[in-house]
């Protein structure tokens, strides 16, 4: 084939569309892909939710409420400040820790 | 007595020359060896870069070891004469092949892009690109530089075949550049293989000062909307789908985009974890080791040192920065037809040429440097792996034209 301008041109510019056309394709398809896996998982998700029935309760789940309501009990702790900052420090007398008893008495040899 | 010590010593000196002549070193005094030595240069300055400053090195490194011992006279690796004309001469390749001829053979089959190819499917998450198909259309717009730089090869003087395998240096993707060369324009394979890599690495030096250029720093701060997830079975039937679409549209395009859904299949299923694993790790090394050396070999001194390589640089440059240009554009575009909390941080159209995942950190480098809490990293991997399909799919529409 003899290739001149216009055949050169006409090659870019189909080229181009053609990418275009095709990834496009792929646009749509994903995006239905897409729909329909996202409703397929809003449906799975509406469908595992279990029907609220009020003012029944079956037995074992009182009997889980109230496990969980004794562990929760047995876990708590009074709520403490976690702050622990020194404010003076004091020391009472005490013979025990006196300087003056300590020393050696010097007899006084009179 | 004398006699004998002459025809000794004749014999001797006969010896020496022969041994003398058969070493490679008389090769660079022989006409035109001074070219041997300048390749032996470009190697050792390509074996620089690599090692010291780690650009693409896996393959940069193959490369210009390849270049050197195709280029080392007397070496006999590698002969240009087996594969004249685009065919193997068969004829004469079992006397005169030398190691790389045979393993060169994987080049001119086009088995090795494709090999690779199975590699980087095994190793690409698609979830960005699944959450958020619009990123194919930046991928798309990316390679509208492949395109503009065929033209313009075409106005230097190149063939069609040959402008077309250098505008897909654009396409920034180097086994897909490899393939459509080994088809169309085999003895451009050396300087387009360097061309690509090099440019590749260059990555995070070329797009910066192009993505600046083209946006405000309003539009670089744009925060997008997180990706929603994608489920176990999308992911399985992405490849599937996509492998089986672009066969059906483009059946030159199916090795390449056969190989890359196939490997990420086989991650993605989660039933074939040794081969996988074998793909992404042992097969792509050794892949890695053999392209990289053949190609490397093709780089003689009579298919490099010309004008047509400095060319081949130029076009390369000029192609991959229309690309990045492209996919900011588009993305710019694309936000005059979206809602306020939809819009797209241009940055993200620049990683639609290819170059995985490089190209998309740049994208995120940028935008974190005008918004510190802007994460685009995985907003930016959707164009940058619909680049690798979009670049596949130039390729095989390039092929089918001019193949």
């Amino acid at each position: 084939m003899n290739w001149g301008w216009s055949e050169m041109l006409w090659v870019a510019l189909i080229s181009i569309c053609l990418v275009f056309i095709v990834l496009l394709l792929l646009v749509f398809i994903m995006k239905f892909f897409g729909y329909v896996f996202t409703h397929r998982q809003a449906a799975a998700a509406a469908a595992t939710v279990a029907p609220v029935v009020t003012g029944q309760l079956h037995e074992e789940e009182i009997a889980a409420i109230m496990t969980a309501l004794k562990l929760f009990k047995t876990e708590m702790h009074d709520s403490e400040s976690e702050v622990l900052t020194i404010q003076s420090i004091k020391r009472a007398y005490s013979p025990w820790n006196s300087k003056i008893p300590g020393l050696t008495q010097v007899p006084d040899k009179k | 007595m004398s006699t004998l010590l002459a025809a000794s010593s004749d014999f001797v000196g006969e010896s020496i020359q022969k041994f003398i002549e058969s070493t490679g070193i008389v090769g660079f005094f022989e006409a035109m060896g001074w070219q041997s030595v300048v390749m032996i240069c470009v190697a050792f300055f390509l074996l620089y870069l690599a090692i010291r400053h780690k650009f693409e090195p896996l393959l940069l490194f193959t490369i210009a070891f390849g270049m050197l011992l195709t280029n080392l006279p007397g070496a006999n690796l590698y002969h240009t004469e087996l594969f004249a004309g685009g065919h193997v001469h068969w004829d004469i390749f079992v006397n005169q092949a030398g190691l790389l001829d045979y393993l060169y053979l994987g080049v001119k089959l086009g088995l090795y892009p494709c090999l690779i190819f199975v590699g980087v499917g095994a190793m690409t998450d698609f979830g960005p690109l699944i959450a958020n198909p619009k990123s194919f259309l930046l991928g798309a717009a990316a390679q509208i530089g492949i395109f503009i730089t065929f033209l313009g090869a075409f106005a230097l003087g190149f063939t069609p075949e040959q402008a077309g395998s250098i505008g897909i240096i654009g396409g920034a993707d180097g086994p897909t550049a490899i393939y459509l060369t080994s088809k169309l324009a085999p003895e451009l394979l050396g300087p387009i293989a360097v061309a690509a890599y090099s440019y590749m690495a260059l990555v995070p030096v070329i797009q910066p000062p192009i993505m600046k250029l083209l946006t405000t720093k309003k539009e670089r701060a744009i925060k997008m909307k997180t990706l929603r997830p994608v489920s176990k079975l999308e992911r399985i039937l992405f490849p599937i789908v996509i492998a089986v679409i672009i066969s059906l549209l483009l059946p030159s395009a199916a090795p390449l985009i056969g190989c890359l859904m196939l490997g990420n299949l086989m991650k993605e299923c989660g039933v074939v974890d040794r081969l996988s694993k074998t793909v992404q790790n042992e097969l792509m090394n050794i892949v890695v080791i053999f392209l990289g050396l053949t190609v490397g070999a093709t780089a003689t001194a009579e298919a490099f040192l010309n004008g047509r390589t400095l060319g081949i640089l130029v076009l390369g440059v000029l192609a991959f920065g229309i690309g990045t240009a492209s996919g900011v554009l588009l993305a710019k575009v694309m936000n005059l037809f979206v809602k306020e909390d939809h819009k797209i941080n241009p940055l993200i159209g620049a990683a639609g040429v290819s170059a995985v995942p490089m190209a998309a950190r740049v994208a995120q480098t940028v935008g974190q440097k005008e918004n510190p809490s802007n994460f685009l990293l995985m907003h930016a991997m959707g164009p940058n792996v619909a680049g690798v399909v979009g670049s596949a799919v130039a390729a095989g529409i390039l092929l089918s034209f001019l193949g």
